[in-house]
């Protein structure tokens, strides 16, 4: 059991990487490739085909570790399948179809240069952006069921009267798909916006990173300054939906109005209450309720076999709030230094620092949505333990995967490290200044 | 509507046995000796694959998806008890991506990451091919259990034995003569014209050997199989077909005429997908217990009207993009 969760928090967690990069990126590239079509710059160029070259890998990774998951489902939890795939399902078939034209684009895209339109050929780029962040959108919709359990009646152990359309569109898909699309945006954006950052305060063609720059950073910025908003309408839902979770993630034991919200701090759960955290008296009521004096419920109203891990929620939720609200800040200083028109070095540098951070913070938020749910696999309805395959000997499963990942990241760093070093010696070369 | 489904299923299955097959075929093609041609042959199959082999991969995803989708039980039943081949069936779907796709874009194209990178990729096409193997073999051997408490009777006799060892090969066969046909056309190169079509025709005969093989191994199982199909006027007639098919393939292909010889080729596949089709129609799965059927194991009727209404709209978007792709690559510009 404990090794079927391991195997599915790994895969999901490699896979959202490569999701969120396959689903944004292709944005940033098309708008490179826009300037070009437009302008007719070599630089633009030279930089569209950069960008797909990192489309292309991530995109490849992405698409199979995406294939393991699809698989995964049946393989790790088949009890939960058997009955959340009717109910389910249509989301994934609405997900298929999408990856499907992604696929189709990105070769079109990839291998289309000088055998189309320019114009058609850039379209294409286009639908591989679309196609991707639709299909992010079903299948974050697909998971937003499983916290907020729609479209069916459950009797005795199975569904009856399943009606997909509103397992579709449950109470959590609209929140859930808003926070993860801006997340992606935002990761990834501020990633590709890092790296720029350090290619141009180590290399020689300053306009050139300044200008790949801008483009993912005005992407980045824009999504990061839109997410303290879709994550405050994400709170409401979940005090609404899924109370232990909001208690678990705040660290809240005990039922009270006028709620303190902690900044920081570690939940003990023994002596169920908080300890070195800030309390903002008042705080967590509003953000739940939009009230300062709301009662919001604590973990005590919940018998506690059915408690999520409070300790991991917390924290990580901490992390992605954290990195959340900095990226925020960081995505006003942009703004404010593109309207002067000049981005000092310091500035360039909290970018670099900030490369890996979104992904954490992504990583982070996963942590929240899906330990937040435990010990439920379907909220309220069924256990995780209840849904575990009876295949025995699954640690093996996954120590495998855990190799074959570690190993496929490696490797991906080290071939993307690789077009990096290889970029920047020829942009330094073609484009200096 | 379950109707609407079985055919999309048996679509997918059809296209990306001879799609996906292809790029499957190309994969092992490369471990197999070309001398001086080796470097000409791996520029062919890049560009003949590179646009297309990710939508082909597609046709699988669509299969799970419908599967789980709309047959939940005959899902879950080859999750749990084909446990092991679909693992190692992902293990190498996952490394003969990345493979492919790290041989193309590596920034230093050094020959010995390129030696590693062909070597991974043909090896794990070779993998993959032959756990599709086992695992359509296990479909139809009976042999899955879904009542046993023993660990050996759930999770591996299922799938382990002489027959899906047999279709294992003659899957691998079928995979590389497909690609071989295929690739004949790829290339202006005369010589590795001459390489594919001297591959085509030996593989034209591992196909039939192994193809034996799999009614010899079937028989030492004592399966029913073998003496069903011979029984069934529909499969004896689909195999005589394909099988007199063979001596017009010869003719095209002695004759380079590229096109005839792909149609042929692949209509020979389609009939022995048809034949192994045609055998336990209507069941999906043949358990020890009972056939899991198609209507058996349908989900509720609303939960099929989406599903055929995603993948009708979906064929709209879908089909008219892939016969662009198609035709953007695969026309001599």
């Amino acid at each position: 059991m404990m090794a079927a969760r391991a195997t599915m928090a790994f895969s999901l967690g490699f896979h959202i990487i490569f999701a969120a990069i396959g689903m944004t990126m292709p944005f940033f590239m098309s708008a490179a490739h826009y300037f070009f079509l437009r302008r007719g710059n070599a630089a633009d160029l030279e930089l569209t085909k950069l960008w797909m070259k990192g489309v292309a890998i991530f995109f490849a990774v992405g698409a199979v570790s995406g294939t393991v998951l699809s698989f995964e489902l049946g393989l790790l939890w088949p009890r939960f399948m058997l009955h959340a795939g009717p109910i389910i399902g249509m989301p994934f078939s609405w997900e298929g179809t999408a990856f499907f034209l992604e696929a189709v684009a990105i070769g079109l895209f990839l291998y289309g240069w000088k055998r189309m339109h320019p114009w058609v050929h850039w379209a294409t780029g286009l639908v591989v952006g679309i196609s991707g962040f639709v299909s992010g959108i079903f299948v974050v919709a697909a998971n937003g069921w499983m916290n907020a359990p729609s479209g069916f009646d459950w009797v005795n152990g199975a569904a009856q009267n399943v009606d997909p359309v509103k397992a579709m569109f449950n109470p959590a898909w609209a929140h859930q798909t808003l926070h993860m699309q801006l997340a992606a945006l935002q990761s990834v954006g501020f990633a590709v916006g890092g790296i720029h950052a350090f290619l141009y305060l180590r290399g020689k063609a300053h306009d050139f990173h300044l200008h790949a720059l801008k483009i993912a950073m005005t992407f980045g910025a824009a999504a990061a300054l839109l997410q303290p908003l879709a994550g405050h309408i994400a709170g409401q839902h979940v005090a609404r939906l899924q109370p232990a979770k909001l208690a678990a993630m705040e660290g809240h034991f005990e039922t009270s109005t006028h709620a303190p919200l902690y900044i920081g701090g570690i939940p003990d759960v023994e002596m169920r209450q908080m300890k070195w955290g800030i309390p903002l008296p008042g705080m967590l009521s509003f953000i739940a309720h939009d009230d300062f004096n709301a009662e919001v419920t604590g973990l005590d109203r919940f018998p506690e076999k059915d408690w999520p891990p409070v300790l991991v929620c917390h924290i990580a939720f901490q992390i992605m709030v954290g990195i959340g609200f900095a990226m925020a800040f960081i995505g006003l200083l942009y703004f404010w230094f593109l309207r002067r028109g000049v981005f000092p070095p310091w500035f360039l540098g909290i970018l670099v620092l900030f490369i890996p951070l979104g992904a954490v913070a992504v990583e982070a938020g996963w942590v929240v949505t899906e330990v937040g749910r435990q010990p439920w696999i379907m909220c309220g309805l069924m256990r995780t333990r209840d849904a575990v395959t009876p295949v025995p000997g699954m640690v093996y499963h996954f120590y495998l995967f855990l190799v074959l990942y570690l190993g496929l990241a490696a490797a991906t760093v080290w071939l993307f490290a690789r077009q990096v070093r290889a970029a920047q010696t020829r942009i330094s070369l073609k484009f200096h200044d | 509507m379950i109707e609407i489904l079985i055919g999309f299923i048996g679509a997918s299955l059809w296209l990306y046995i001879l799609l996906g097959g292809i790029d499957y075929g190309a994969g092992i093609l490369e471990l197999l000796p070309a001398g001086a041609l080796r470097e000409p042959r791996k520029q062919v199959i890049n560009q003949a694959m590179g646009p297309v082999w990710e939508a082909n991969h597609m046709w699988l995803i669509l299969i799970v998806v419908i599967l789980f989708m709309g047959f939940p039980g005959i899902f879950t039943t080859l999750m749990i008890s084909l446990h092991l081949p679909m693992l190692a069936l992902l293990l190498g779907i996952v490394i003969r991506g990345a493979a492919f796709t790290f041989r193309h874009y590596d920034a230093i194209q050094a020959p010995t990451s390129q030696r590693v990178y062909t070597l991974l990729f043909g090896a794990s096409s070779l993998w993959t091919a032959f756990w599709l193997g086992i695992i359509a073999a296990s479909l139809n051997r009976g042999t899955i259990d879904l009542e046993t408490r023993s660990a050996w009777e759930a999770y591996i006799l299922p799938w382990c034995g002489l027959y899906p060892v047999a279709v294992g090969l003659f899957i691998i066969c079928i995979f590389v003569f497909l690609a071989a046909v295929y690739l004949i056309g790829e290339t202006e190169d005369a010589a590795l014209r001459q390489h594919f079509t001297r591959h085509a025709m030996l593989l034209n005969w591992c196909v039939v050997f192994s193809g034996g093989g799999v009614f010899l191994a079937s028989l030492a199982e004592r399966q029913s199989l073998a003496s069903a199909f011979v029984r069934n006027p529909a499969t004896l007639g689909v195999m005589v077909l394909a099988s007199s098919l063979f001596a017009a393939l010869w003719r095209f292909i002695r004759a380079g005429r590229i096109r005839l010889t792909r149609a042929v080729a692949s209509g020979q596949v389609t009939l022995i997908l048809l034949g192994w089709v045609l055998l336990y129609a209507p069941n999906a799965v043949l358990t020890r217990q009972k056939p899991l059927s198609f209507y058996d194991t349908a989900s509720p009727p609303a939960t099929l009207w989406q599903l055929v209404l995603a993948l009708v709209i979906g064929s709209l978007f879908i089909f008219p993009s892939l016969i662009y792709l198609f035709r953007v690559f695969k026309m001599k510009p």
